[in-house]
């Protein structure tokens, strides 16, 4: 064994990191130790600008098309609007939220925690698929 | 970077099609004085509401310069709009 290796598991028996700490740690070495196997990683793909919703629908025998493109750099922006509620607001709409049965606490939703779920949107695809139309939703 | 310029097109079902561009800045500068109400408006509410002031005006900025890039398209029947912003 390895003397970084064995620091690691030494910390763990000594209490002095937790079990998942060790585990990233050791993740970390192997990652450092294989450089050969990280340069087989596929390149990361380059970053998506924007969130684009295409929708085709039928209705009363006309055809119809809805196409938007927006920036993510607007979802980010937009995200931020969070933090500007009035906590009166969000106590209020809280107690509507559990009137209807829906507990979610509303002051537990951080900018931050929002902007990391856009940050993972570029892999997201949504397609939903219907007699009369599709809707798909994807970041490009 | 704030948005430059917007377009409008209009697709009527008669095939003609009006095309506006509407250039934001001059239409900021005319409207100013619209603005600054609505700005004063918005910090009498941020005030009132217990909101951070800069950090709305901030926000603010942050949507409008976010504007560039977005486009609407939106056809039915024989008829289509389409609104991008650049």
């Amino acid at each position: 064994m390895n003397e970084p290796r064995k620091d690691v598991l030494d910390m763990l028996v000594e209490g002095k990191i937790t079990a998942e700490e060790a585990e990233r740690l050791l993740v970390a070495l192997e990652r450092d130790q294989s450089p050969a196997a990280s340069r087989l990683e596929p390149r990361p793909k380059g970053r998506a600008k924007y969130l684009r919703l295409e929708m085709e629908f039928l209705e009363d025998g006309e055809s119809g098309r809805l196409n938007v493109r927006v920036p993510l750099q607007l979802l980010r922006a937009g995200v931020q609007l969070v933090a500007l509620i009035p906590p009166r607001a969000l106590d209020r709409a809280n107690a509507e939220l559990v009137k209807a049965g829906v507990p979610i606490d509303l002051t537990q939703l951080k900018p931050a925690q929002l902007e990391a779920l856009v940050e993972h949107l570029d892999e997201t695809t949504v397609e939903l698929e219907a007699p009369d139309g599709h809707l798909r939703v994807f970041c490009e | 970077m704030m948005p430059q310029l917007v377009t409008v097109q209009v697709k009527r079902p008669d095939h003609r099609a009006i095309r506006i561009w509407v250039p934001v800045l001059p239409v900021v500068l005319v409207l100013s004085p619209v603005m600054v109400l609505a700005v004063l408006g918005a910090a009498v509410a941020c005030l009132v509401f217990g909101i951070s002031l800069v950090h709305a005006l901030g926000t603010g900025w942050r949507i409008v310069s976010a504007l560039p890039g977005t486009r609407v398209d939106v056809e039915y029947s024989r008829t289509a709009v389409l609104v991008s912003i650049q």
